[in-house]
């Protein structure tokens, strides 16, 4: 149901962990910069609940130091 | 990108990428996306394998990705984990492999015997050039043999190339074409700074907001580099000006174009001076702290003379002493002599100097061919030092180069008459220092420099030179006023070896061919315009007995009795080369990297200090060589202080009068680079760009009843030839203004060009001299 | 005495003042009107080169365009409508006369947009600044012939051929003539989907395409002989 983007920046020299963590964790679609310290992340999920649980998971990384939204859309699931 | 898009969802999730793509190159400018890009490159059969390399043509060195299929390289790609390019190339890039397979390839060393070229093996063909600089040393000294290079040679080919000339044989007769490509970008550094090369790197393109090119047909000289100009247009909104003598298609992709008189821009510049000082846009206290004012010589005379000698005595002046020379060149003032109406000159000024706006100035060939080169580099660092933009994020002047290793070879490894790979020739330590590393004498090594590379040929003609080494340029194309030397080259008692993959007019004159390998054939560096050295390995086996330029020079090295020097293995000569070249950089200022790291990325900028490349030089927040405790330090100087130099404008050598009334300015196109002796053997470049033309105004072409195709005679007082016309295709000359570019073997230009130079750099003025035209 | 004294001479100085002023807005009033031509743009135009840059304002707006599957165009309609490759196409639809094309077809055809009315997106005209688009474009309004014809319709240049190696961007196989605006053809909704460029945000299209038919005929390779003397 909603897509969103995001910018994540790890904590120094922590990147290639963030892009591990976040990989595995399902609805998730990590691209990393290749030259600098920031990947973005695209999320894709398809209720509100698994919404939810993708945001607790990503509240337990350790390697993360901000998330911040890009862009978000939201449609009826057809 | 978009055709894969299957469905509305994928749609979304790409615009949800796209979108937060777009608000991290805001929040990083130069970030690369590389893993993105991969994906939807081509894959290729079965056995293709990527390696990659910088790009064999253009001093951008853009990064490539070569495909190599049962030891044959069959397909490029650019690099996306490049920053230079960020995975974009140009039509040369995209076929340079194809380069290396034209049908008239050399490939084996061919030797004269009575008028006639006979095949022999390589080891004879070295043997003789061995025994022939003995004999021409024994008979007529040291200083009778001579080698010409090039800023194509990689890395460790300059480096032997001086270690065998200016330390084992002890002759300064070095010298490479970049001489007639960049030497005035050098001595505009060394003069204004002290330190050469850029201060800034490609990365200021995505931090500018505006972009002034000074007579540079970006569009199609530095296509790749361009693109990401036009890219942060459409993304940020950046302006672009393209200040120029020729209408080009920079000037139709530029938001505004601005046309003067040639020569004129000396004037111009320092208009935008006055107008920076009259308005108060001036940085007070990065001037105060970072400057010095500074007068030279003028009325220097063109060099087109023998033997013509030339050495400026700097003067310090004060800033009211600059101030009162620059009332000459209120913009009403300067109008007059430029052509440039005093709007747009007070418009650019007003850029240089709002203090919201950072500015890049670009440029090339414009500037550096110009027999004032030097003075215009050193007036446009005017503009940005009295503003204080300068060696920060975005505020940059930038000299783009034409070669891939002009700046890697030519001005690092210090292939020029007076260089050495650190210092200068004429510096007792800087030869002392160098003669340890050599492991020769310090005698050795000759304090006084020999021929530029004009002089080179004239002293060629007159005899003085006996024995010329010509490695990978093609100087029978390229120089100016070629006829005298050609002529010269062709006397009895000289000897000529030329290293090359083509037969070209150069080696018509040549007393042995050797056939060399070029790029990816064989290992080797280059080092591109923003001080950034790239490795490729070899990737396919050259054809033939075709030798790397390095290796011909260390077999006649150890020929000559310089074992000791030349101690090279074969199968690791490029690292210890490179390894013992890097002793000449060590310290802050210069350091190269290791080898280990240019195998690994896309290389690396020096000065590259503790596992870092610095990108901005002179800026204490990225340059670890600055030690002044000041925000900025310009330690090229020994007091630290960057010079604002006093230059007039002064007319060109020859200009047009009533027996030949254009002028005449020579370039290159997009699809052909330099003398086209490779990007003429790539089909896709040689049937989009068949042969050269001469471009004509749209009303000069009315009047003299010429359309394009039309056959026209160019007359200088050097010679004539004849070109088909052009009128309104690829460029638009000024009234009274003609150009040709100069790849065409079969019309060669160069014959009626000028050998007139910046006294300073020696580097000649291939933009302008007098012709006359008419329809035959 | 003093007081009025001053008072006159204030009026004479007023007097004069009026009257040097009205003299002087009189004669300036006579001069002819003239507006100087001041020519704005000084820079020619080349037209094989303006070109390729006239859509790229619109080109991050091309690359962010979602594909209507549904209504693309493919090469075969669009060589349908032209009497052979190069030639321009007719008018596939009814149109009124007596209107230039400036009020009429460049309202759809300089930008493009879908159509309902025919169910198909807008083509986009490589050539806006030319409005007597009738002089070259006609209607067809009937399928029928006068007589029949012989003519041979040349055959146009193949898609995915053009590529001298894997990788590398095909080249240019036609004229470009009144078609250097490539982002018109090449990309947007309505371009045929087998041409449509997937980077359209590169916009300096030709630094990598460049054109290889400027002759007619193949004009081979290049090499050299060694000269022997």
């Amino acid at each position: 149901m909603a897509i969103k983007s995001y910018l994540a920046h790890p904590y120094n020299g922590q990147k290639e962990k963030l892009q591990k963590e976040l990989s595995i964790i399902p609805h998730c679609e990590v691209i990393p910069a290749a030259n600098k310290d920031v990947l973005i992340l695209v999320t894709d999920t398809n209720t509100r609940q698994e919404e939810d649980i993708l945001k607790e998971k990503l509240e337990t990384i350790t390697s993360l130091k901000l998330l911040a939204m890009v862009s978000g859309f939201n449609t009826k699931n057809k | 990108m978009y055709n894969s898009v299957t469905n509305r969802r994928s749609f979304i999730k790409k615009m949800a990428i796209l979108s937060a793509m777009t608000a991290a190159a805001a929040m990083f400018p130069g970030i690369v996306f590389a893993e993105e890009q991969e994906r939807n490159l081509p894959k290729g059969s079965g056995n293709l394998e990527w390696k990659k390399a910088p790009c064999r043509f253009c001093g951008v060195g853009c990064g490539v990705l070569v495909g190599v299929e049962n030891g044959k390289a069959i397909a490029v790609k650019g690099d996306p984990k490049s920053a230079v390019n960020k995975g974009l190339c140009c039509v040369k890039g995209y076929h340079s492999v194809m380069s290396m397979y034209g049908k008239d390839r050399l490939t084996k060393p061919l030797v004269k015997k009575n008028g006639r070229y006979v095949e022999t093996s390589m080891k004879e063909a070295l043997d003789l050039i061995a025994s022939k600089m003995k004999e021409t040393i024994k008979d007529y000294g040291k200083d009778a043999v001579s080698i010409y290079g090039s800023g194509q040679w990689t890395i460790p080919d300059g480096y032997v190339a001086s270690k065998l000339f200016k330390g084992c044989i002890g002759t300064n007769n070095v010298e490479a074409n970049a001489r007639l490509c960049m030497a005035s970008a050098v001595t505009g550094f060394l003069t204004s700074f002290g330190a050469d090369e850029p201060m800034g790197c490609y990365e200021d393109i995505d931090h500018a907001d505006v972009f002034v090119l000074w007579g540079n047909n970006m569009a199609e000289m530095h296509p790749v580099l361009f693109s990401r100009l036009l890219d942060n247009r459409l993304k940020r909104g950046v302006k672009i000006i393209d200040f120029a003598t020729r209408t080009t298609r920079t000037s139709m992709a530029a938001d505004k174009s601005i046309l003067f008189l040639p020569q004129t821009d000396l004037a111009v510049a320092n208009a935008i001076c006055y107008e920076i000082i009259k308005n108060g846009w001036v940085n007070k206290s990065f001037v105060k702290k970072h400057c010095n004012f500074s007068k030279g010589l003028t009325n220097m005379g063109y060099g087109l003379e023998d033997k013509y000698k030339f050495k400026d005595k700097p003067e310090k002046i004060s800033f009211e002493e600059y101030k009162t020379f620059l009332e000459d060149y209120s913009p009403e003032k300067v109008e007059k002599i430029s052509g440039v109406s005093a709007k747009d000159i007070k418009y650019m000024a007003a850029y240089y100097g709002d203090p919201n706006k950072k500015v890049m100035s670009l440029w090339c060939m414009g500037m550096n061919q110009h027999s004032r080169g030097t003075w215009i580099n050193n007036l446009v660092y005017n503009i940005h030092l009295l503003t204080g933009k300068i060696s920060t994020p975005g505020n940059s002047p930038f000299s783009l180069t034409g070669q891939p290793s002009a700046c890697g070879t030519v001005r690092e490894v210090g292939t020029l008459t007076h260089k050495l790979p650190h210092g200068v020739v004429m510096n007792p330590k800087h030869r002392e220092f160098a003669a340890k590393i050599w492991e020769v004498p310090v005698e050795n090594i000759d304090p006084k420099p020999t021929y530029h590379t004009v002089e080179m040929f004239r002293a060629l003609d007159r005899g003085d030179i006996r024995f010329m080494w010509i490695q990978v340029t093609n100087p029978m194309v390229t120089m100016p006023k070629l006829k005298r030397y050609r002529d010269g080259a062709k006397k009895e008692g000289r000897f000529i070896v030329v290293s090359d993959i083509y037969p070209t007019p150069t080696t018509d004159i040549a007393d042995v061919i050797l056939p060399s390998a070029m790029w990816v054939e064989r290992e080797g560096m280059y080092g591109n315009s923003e001080r950034r050295t790239q490795h490729f390995e070899q990737m396919v086996q050259p054809p033939g007995e075709a030798m790397s330029d390095t290796w011909q020079l260390v077999e006649v090295a150890k020929r000559m009795g310089f074992e000791k020097q030349f101690y090279y293995k074969e199968d690791t000569h490029i690292e210890e080369i490179y390894n013992e070249y890097r002793k000449h950089h060590v310290g802050k200022k210069h350091n190269m990297a290791p080898l280990a790291v240019l195998k690994e990325q896309s290389g690396a900028m020096w000065p590259y200090v503790d596992g870092k490349s610095t990108k901005w030089r002179f800026n204490a927040k990225y340059d670890p060589a600055c030690s002044n405790g000041e925000e900025f330090h310009f330690y090229g100087k020994p007091d630290g202080k960057a010079v604002i130099w006093q230059r007039p404008y002064e007319p060109a050598a020859e200009e047009p009068d009533a027996a030949y009334p254009y002028w005449l300015n020579t370039g290159r196109v997009v699809e052909h680079w330099h003398t086209g002796s490779m990007t003429r053997r790539i089909p896709v470049l040689h049937k989009a760009m068949p042969h050269a033309y001469v471009e004509l105004n749209p009303d000069d072409a009315k009047r003299l009843q010429i359309r394009t195709g039309d056959k026209v005679k160019l007359t200088t007082r050097r010679g004539e030839i004849v070109l088909p016309a052009s009128v309104n295709e690829r460029g638009v000359p000024a009234p009274m203004q003609v150009f040709v570019p100069f790849f065409d073997e079969n019309m060669l230009i160069n014959d009626i060009t000028l050998d007139s130079f910046c006294p300073i750099s020696k580097e000649p003025d291939y933009k302008k001299c007098a012709v006359q035209i008419e329809k035959v | 005495m003093k007081k009025r004294l001053g008072i006159i001479s204030l009026f004479v100085i007023l007097f004069i003042a009026f009257v040097v002023v009205w003299n002087y807005s009189y004669e300036t009033g006579k001069e002819e009107a003239y507006i100087p031509i001041e020519n704005n743009n000084p820079t020619p135009v080349i037209p094989s080169e303006t070109g390729v840059f006239k859509r790229s304002k619109y080109a991050l707006d091309y690359a962010n365009m979602p594909v209507d599957k549904n209504h693309e165009r493919s090469l075969k309609t669009y060589y349908k409508n032209r009497a052979y490759h190069g030639a321009p196409p007719s008018i596939p639809h009814k149109v009124e006369d007596r209107n230039m094309g400036d009020n009429s077809c460049l309202k759809c055809h300089e930008n493009g947009g879908f159509t309902a009315k025919f169910n198909a997106y807008t083509p986009v005209t490589p050539h806006p600044e030319m409005i007597n688009c009738r002089q070259c474009h006609v209607p067809q309004n009937t399928q029928t012939l006068f007589k029949g014809t012989n003519f041979p319709k040349l055959k146009a240049p193949k898609v995915g051929i053009n590529n001298a190696l894997i990788s590398s961007p095909p080249i240019i196989p036609h004229q470009i003539q009144m078609r250097e605006n490539c982002l018109s053809c090449h990309a947007g909704p309505s371009a045929p989907k087998e041409i449509r460029v997937t980077h359209p945000e590169r916009v300096n299209c030709r630094q990598c395409h460049v054109i290889n038919n400027k002759e007619t005929k193949d004009i081979g390779i290049f090499i050299k002989e060694i000269k022997n003397e």
